[in-house]
């Protein structure tokens, strides 16, 4: 079944990457000098940007609640789960800022503009940073898990207020959220909702899958060092 | 148009390599356990 799962996923994400291209149809965006409508065609990056981005939420989210659970009642494998999803969530946290780089590159003719979003997810991935920084500087295994714990549930709180609260309140380059229902100029359509959503779901089963395989790694050592 | 199927090939190759490399590692780390399981 796991076996079934994994392959499914592999080629989940092969054909959401082909229809991202090939299916979804062109976004436009308007023109203000002349009022009409350009073809944007590096608008195809959003079907990876976003969900990485959305998958670092998740893996920051899986790992304060993990952290509390540990808290509650410290075991082991809630502080690895809780270490690992972290991992995952920076590692996507890099993605998410690598490909909305490219597509600044391409839109706003720079790679970095200390544009707010741009900002507050380097912000992000400095307190991130922070949390393994910490793990790496206390030897005490118990110390260590619970210092690690408090510092992931306090960090988790920034996280909604740097990804959607701070980008909203200034002025920002970065497109405004485009997932509309209706058809609305310059809103997704259903074919490109449809691909989001699989990239989405693409994107989660990896992230799940890789969790899954960080976890047991990490469970492995502890062992074989035991 | 060109550009697209190259920029699609690039992506596809990309996610074929990591996706076969996490398929290594999970039999890799599936092996490990069943050696550590059978020592202990």
């Amino acid at each position: 079944m796991k076996t079934m799962l994994k392959w499914g996923t592999g080629i989940w994400l092969s054909l959401t990457i082909v229809m991202a291209f090939l299916y979804a149809p062109e976004m436009t965006r308007p023109n203000m000098a002349t009022g009409g409508f350009d073809a944007w065609p590096s608008f195809r990056i959003v079907f990876f940007h976003v969900p990485c981005s959305w998958i670092a939420f998740l893996a920051f989210g899986v790992s304060m609640v993990a952290s509390i659970m540990y808290l509650k009642r410290p075991t082991v494998y809630r502080d690895t789960l809780a270490m690992a999803s972290n991992q995952l969530g920076f590692l996507f946290c890099i993605l998410a800022t690598a490909t909305g780089m490219l597509w600044a590159k391409h839109d706003w003719g720079a790679y970095w503009n200390w544009d707010p979003r741009q900002t507050s997810i380097l912000i992000l991935l400095l307190i991130y940073a922070g949390y393994f920084l910490l793990r790496s500087s206390v030897s005490d295994e118990r110390k260590r898990a619970r210092l690690s714990a408090v510092y992931s549930i306090v960090a988790f709180v920034t996280v909604p207020f740097l990804m959607f609260v701070v980008p909203r309140i200034m002025f920002s380059l970065h497109p405004s959220p485009i997932i509309e229902t209706g058809a609305e100029k310059g809103s997704m359509d259903s074919k490109m909702k449809t691909v989001f959503y699989m990239a989405l779901l693409g994107f989660s089963g990896v992230y799940i899958w890789v969790l899954g395989i960080r976890t047991q790694m990490e469970s492995l050592q502890r062992r074989l060092q035991s | 148009m060109s550009d697209l199927y190259v920029v699609m090939t690039t992506v596809l190759v990309v996610w074929v390599g990591v996706f076969l490399y996490l398929v290594s590692l999970d039999r890799k780390v599936a092996r490990l356990k069943r050696e550590v399981d059978r020592n202990e």
